[in-house]
């Protein structure tokens, strides 16, 4: 029986904590009295994925059964999650190959030939072959590939239709093949609360035209938070426009969720309580923490990105849209919420090697910002865990590295804009539209593996809550260039960095760390 | 001429009122000293200038910029800006000319004051010769063919003594050097070395060390700096035997030498005519007019105070107590006004030594304590070091100064060797440029050293018997504004608090104030891009870090199997010497034996691994800075052009980027397979300045407001084909030119992408 999340008052008894710091972990000694959220442990997987899968196919939720729905010389698509989704990324088989070719045999024995795999990627790169391979198989890869298996293209303008506005009159321009087909089949892996519902196909196969309207300083500020669709601006308007698209298309939406079994046993300790480790985990915990130190750069981040995540598959549920995603936040609440009494002045999070735009890749400034200040500090539900105004203290060395190949657009954003402005009300009024209709940038999205040119505003949007909601922002170990470039500051220790944060909070601030990842959601009350 | 009390004189003004002065060497610094000291204080005096028109301004425009120098501002506060303005023309008559072409002087000169002169201290000996003795020369000559009878007032300098110790009185000096045979043999010695440096030998090792260093950059430019290299050689040659015949007939420098054997010459061409020689010693900053501190360039000693403020002059090899002899330049002009107003009789030519040494000296050791208290005092800052530190001196004689800049001389050369051979990167060119600093001290030192060895460690005691009896003359109403009697010179007050605060006012000025930053690039928008200005781009090195052997790799190994890759690759690993080897000689053969390998690969195949496996690691590398300066110029309208070693298809992730794209071309048979060989000629070193100047002619572009990016010195024709060159992680050789040329150098590479 796993345990469940819970909040660990820090007293004397309490052994250094283990903190994520990008390509590195450390222990860290948090003062007395300091609260900190462990997640719930890792929940069981289902028994049988194939039959779970099985179950929900014909048994869907508010919807005929998946093989009523297909019939020969219809016009099928099946969307699927990218590769930001889940992190790190599913020991193979992935629960997307494994749907995916459920899906395809109902289809093939109902005759349907026209039939098209598309990756909801809307702005975010696109993914190479082997890393298509990765998510559908062998199997679906070398039957689809490269005519009917496709990354999105948002630039394609053929490929595209505008099929209305919301009552809110938003764009809503998606995939043409998706919209027009008889049958658009979603399938998804719904790691964190954000995920899912009608982000996915209203996100995932929209163009800028669309996206701009919630992806913009304004809507972010005001979604409290991303992890909490009923509250979250964002979510809303992707609720609004999935409407509009609900009337054109038939939308079977899969949604699966996992459980918090994020790393390989070999690194058992990362998802355990410090004060239960074994001698074996001490024993490991110090031979990863050496090793991964000694390694040069380029074999550090190597070993870091050939992580799979053994994650157990803890649901499959499938049907109409919103009552499937009602089924599915109910399974990562029951993984990842712990209840937390009132907030704290400051809060502290470590921020580890990936975020949902740097698989196989770089982590630069602008990315670990947003998954400290977009991400982590929007893992909550009710209100953040640190009160207005109070500080957050993130654990990252920043390094001022881009990758060319997939962030082009993100190094221009980091020398030209954060240089003139970090507001990012701003930044989006003086250089949005210039970077999201660069024709480099376009072209480098559509033919290269580049992050489309808007998407680093993208990345900075999702900080604004935070930045509007905080009075301090400190990185404990972090580049101080690439720091002051952001318009934060940069501590050399946990413990300077709380005494920075003195400025803002005082000198015995109550503090609140979040033990994470393995994800936690805070239900602070 | 202690016998007798001096006779009173007539006022200075007074005694040259009407008299029309003409003055040489106005640019220099007494000439300026003396033009403003009659146009201040003798309002009845006209002066008549012989300006070098220079860098396309005229005599008179030379003369109009001179009127607005700080010496000029006490003036102009006097009489206001337009009536100094107005003085051209009227009070002051500009004749174009210089020395020895002297122009046609006016019939009705009453004086002559000949100020100009070499001022180097080692000049090649016919340039000493033609400046000091036939430039005097030609000025008599042309003032008796005028016609005019005026006073003829020389001025050399206190040294001409030459190297001999103790006591030395003012009177025509005592050698028997045969001035015309020396000035001969000098015009000889330069046909010689001309001719010495063009022996086949000689010429060959000129070509050698011009392709060592430039080999890479193509034949011109090598000939340019082998040509080069003769001209210095030969200037070298003559400065040695200047420096050298100086010291064998007992004079320490070529300068000394040649202003002695001037005054032999003018001695014997001016005895008939009224004729005063005027020797001043070591002439530094005024001690009170026009201004005190007022300076005009460095002289003898300030560039040493420098230095030693900057903590740069370890030690000296001086002797400590003997005397350095200084005079303020206005000590110098009163006395040369002084003696102008009192012509001696035609054929007894009078002598005066305008020095202080001989009643008021200054030794080496209280003149060093000066400027150290001075420094300690008010140090100079160094930017981001703080207050410099100034050293000690333990004087440990010449012998020991020498052997420790040999030692430094030594070190260097080996750092120096060591660092053109390291790969390169940020961190070896930072180390080359403290390398070039420190030649540059070095080079500064041994410069100094050697030329002040000599006055330093001089025992010359200069008598100034008459000077200071022409002092006591004086009209008494004269004293105060033109006295020159240096036993009053405090020296505390005139080096701590005058001179050296003057000599260091401009250094300070530049640290103080707004920091010097290194070069930056800016780039201009042309005007409704019109399409003139183009920005041409080298690719392998500048845009993204890589070389022709390694794409070749990229392109070829995606299509060979297993064992093939292999064996492919060992065989590039083995021709790799013999290509490097071409490739310091001569870039277009290498380029051309690494491109014969593509021999019998499909031509559409190679571009479909282009767009399949190559571009994700050009864009890769690509450098961000580098897209971003591209994409700059397109934004100001600029044609970006790319220009390239590498074969056309490796072009193809960048070229969305460029107007033009001009790469080698891969010769193609009928059946679609390369044949090994270009279709054109590879672009490389002078051939991309070649390209570039024909395409601008054809189409109208303007290279000199056009940019150029590269790497390496073998780009070096293409940058100088340009206005704006920049050079982008450039190798040492090219950095060096870089900054020479004040180029911006920039780091493209410096952020790693992965």
């Amino acid at each position: 029986m796993s345990r469940p999340g819970f909040v660990l008052d820090v007293d004397e008894r309490t052994p250094p904590l283990l903190v994520h710091s990008g390509e590195s972990f450390r222990l860290e000694e948090f003062p007395l009295g300091a609260r900190v959220v462990y997640p719930p442990e890792s929940l069981p997987g289902v028994p049988d994925v194939d039959e779970a899968i099985e179950q929900a196919l014909l048994n869907p939720i508010d919807s005929e059964p998946l093989p009523s729905l297909l019939r020969a010389g219809m016009r099928l698509t099946i969307a699927f999650d990218d590769l930001s989704l889940p992190l790190p990324p599913m020991r193979k088989p992935d629960i997307r190959q494994r749907i995916i070719e459920h899906v395809l045999e109902y289809a093939a024995a109902a005759g349907v030939d026209d039939v098209q795999l598309i990756a909801a990627n809307a702005l975010h790169r696109r993914m190479t072959p082997d890393e298509l391979k990765a998510i559908v198989g062998e199997r679906v890869f070398r039957s689809f590939f490269p005519d009917n298996l496709v990354n999105f293209d948002a630039e394609d303008r053929a490929n595209l239709v505008h099929l209305g506005v919301t009552d809110k009159d938003e764009d809503v321009e998606i995939s043409k093949r998706a919209a027009e087909s008889d049958l658009l089949v979603y399938v998804n892996v719904n790691l964190v609360a954000m995920d899912g519902g009608w982000k996915s196909t209203a996100i995932g196969l929209a163009s800028y035209n669309s996206l701009r309207h919630h992806h913009n300083s304004q809507t972010m500020v005001q979604s409290r938070s991303f992890m909490d669709h009923k509250h979250s601006q964002l979510h809303s308007s992707a609720w609004r426009m999935g409407r509009v698209l609900g009337e054109h298309v038939n939308v079977f939406q899969i949604e699966t969720t996992l459980n918090n079994d994020a790393f390989p046993s070999q690194y058992g300790f990362l998802t355990k309580r410090e004060w239960e480790w074994s001698l074996r985990d001490q024993a490991l915990f110090l031979g990863a923490k050496r090793g991964i130190d000694i390694l040069p750069g380029k074999q550090r981040r190597k070993l870091f990105q050939s992580m799979e995540a053994p994650y157990q598959v803890t649901g499959v549920s499938a049907g109409a849209v919103e009552p499937v995603h009602d089924q599915t936040l109910a399974r990562v609440h029951r993984q990842q919420l712990v209840e937390v009494d009132g907030q704290s002045d400051v809060v502290v999070f470590g921020l580890p090697y990936l975020c949902p735009y740097n698989v196989n890749s770089v982590m630069n400034p602008i990315l670990a910002a947003c998954l400290g200040l977009g991400y982590f500090f929007n893992m909550y539900v009710g209100q953040p865990l640190v009160r207005k105004g109070g500080a957050v203290i993130l654990h990252h060395p920043v390094p001022w590295e881009f990758s060319t190949l997939h962030h082009p657009s993100y190094v221009d954003f980091f020398e030209e804009v954060l240089s003139v402005s970090t507001d990012p009300k701003v930044i989006e009024q003086k250089f949005e539209e210039q970077y999201a209709t660069d024709p480099w940038y376009v072209h480098l999205y559509r033919t290269s593996y580049a992050y489309h040119g808007v998407h680093p505003f993208y990345m900075w949007y999702w900080c604004a809550h935070a930045l509007d909601h905080v009075g301090d922002v400190i990185w404990v170990g972090g580049d101080r260039r690439a720091v002051a470039r952001m318009g934060m500051r940069s501590a050399s220790t946990f413990a300077d960095a709380l005494e920075m944060a003195s400025d803002t909070v005082g000198r015995a601030p109550s503090i609140t760390y979040m033990h994470s990842p393995p994800h936690a959601l805070a239900h602070v009350k | 001429m202690t016998d007798s009390s001096p006779v009173t004189q007539p006022r200075i003004a007074d005694a040259l009122a009407g008299q029309k002065v003409l003055l040489t060497g106005v640019t220099g610094f007494v000439g300026e000293a003396l033009l403003e000291r009659i146009l201040h204080d003798l309002p009845d005096t006209s002066v008549v200038v012989v300006v070098r028109p220079r860098g396309g301004a005229t005599a008179e425009q030379r003369v109009q910029h001179l009127l607005t120098k700080p010496a000029f501002q006490r003036l102009r506060t006097r009489d206001g800006d337009a009536a100094v303005d107005g003085l051209i023309g009227t009070r002051i008559t500009v004749l174009e000319g210089d020395l020895p072409h002297v122009p046609e002087l006016p019939g009705d000169l009453d004086l002559v004051v000949h100020c100009a002169g070499e001022v180097s201290f080692d000049p090649p000996i016919d340039d000493g010769f033609a400046t000091n003795l036939h430039g005097s020369l030609a000025l008599l000559d042309a003032v008796r063919a005028s016609g005019s009878r005026p006073h003829y007032v020389h001025v050399s300098t206190a040294y001409v003594a030459g190297r001999r110790e103790g006591h030395v009185g003012e009177g025509r000096l005592d050698h028997r050097v045969d001035w015309r045979a020396e000035a001969n043999a000098a015009e000889r010695l330069r046909t010689q070395a001309e001719d010495a440096s063009r022996t086949p030998d000689q010429l060959a090792e000129f070509l050698r060390e011009a392709e060592r260093e430039h080999g890479r950059s193509g034949n011109l430019a090598v000939a340019d700096d082998a040509e080069r290299r003769r001209r210095e050689w030969v200037t070298k040659r003559l400065v040695d035997a200047g420096r050298e015949r100086a010291r064998t007939l007992g004079w320490t420098d070529c300068y000394t030498f040649t202003k002695a054997m001037a005054e032999r010459a003018v001695e014997e061409a001016a005895a008939d005519l009224a004729l005063t020689v005027l020797r001043p010693s070591i002439i530094e900053s005024a001690l009170e007019q026009p201004y005190a501190g007022w300076i005009e360039g460095f002289k003898m000693a300030e560039p040493l105070i420098l230095a030693y403020g900057r903590g740069e002059l370890p030690d000296f090899p001086g002797v400590p107590d003997s005397t350095i002899d200084i005079i303020p330049i206005d000590y110098v002009v009163n006395a040369t006004l002084a003696a102008a107003a009192q012509p001696p009789p035609p054929g007894e030519t009078a002598y005066f030594t305008v020095c202080s040494g001989a009643r008021n000296p200054l030794t080496f050791r209280r003149l060093y304590e000066l400027v150290r208290a001075y420094f300690t005092e008010n140090p100079l800052e160094q930017r981001d070091r703080g207050a410099v530190r100034v050293p000690q001196w333990d004087w440990p004689g010449a012998d020991r100064v020498e052997q420790l800049l040999r030692i430094g001389e030594r070190a260097h050369k080996t750092a120096d060797r060591l660092v053109t051979h390291l790969p390169r990167s940020g961190r070896t060119r930072d180390w080359a440029q403290s390398l070039d600093r420190q030649k540059r001290r070095l080079e500064f030192l041994r410069r100094y050293f050697d030329l002040y060895r000599p006055y330093a460690e001089a025992e010359l005691h200069f008598s100034d018997t008459h000077t200071l009896a022409l002092h006591q003359s004086l009209h008494p109403d004269d004293v105060a504004t033109f006295g020159f009697d240096s036993a009053d010179i405090d020296w505390t007050h005139y080096i701590a608090g005058v001179h050296t605060p003057a000599v260091t006012s401009t250094l300070r000025a530049l640290t103080g104030g707004a920091r010097r930053t290194s070069t930056k690039r800016t780039i201009e928008t042309s005007a409704n891009g019109n399409g003139r200005t183009i920005a041409v781009f080298d690719m392998d090195g500048t845009l993204l870090p890589s070389n022709v052997v390694e794409s070749y790799l990229w392109l070829r190994l995606p299509e060979l199997s297993g064992g093939a890759r292999t064996r492919e690759v060992v065989d590039v690993a083995r021709a790799l010497p013999r290509w490097l080897l071409t490739e310091r000689r001569d870039r277009g053969a290498f380029l051309r034996s690494v491109y014969r390998r593509y021999e019998g690969a499909d031509y559409e195949q190679l571009m479909r691994i282009v767009d399949e496996h190559v571009t994700d690691i050009v864009l890769g590398r690509l450098s961000a800075a580098a897209t971003r300066a591209i994409r700059e110029h397109r934004a100001a309208g600029h044609l970006t052009v790319l220009v390239t070693g590498a074969v056309t298809p490796l072009t193809r992730p960048v070229a969305p980027l460029f107007d033009e794209v001009v790469a080698a071309e891969l010769a193609v048979g009928n059946d679609g397979r390369c044949t090994g060989f270009l279709a054109t000629p590879p672009l490389v070193g002078e051939s991309r300045a070649a390209w570039l100047r024909h395409r601008a002619a054809q189409e109208g572009w303007d290279l000199s407001g056009s940019y150029a990016y590269a790497d390496s010195a073998s780009d070096l024709p293409m940058l100088r084909a340009v206005g704006n060159a920049v050079a982008v992680d450039p190798d040492i050789s090219l950095s060096r030119i870089a900054r020479r040329h004040r180029w911006p150098i920039e780091d493209w590479h410096a952020v790693v992408s992965a």
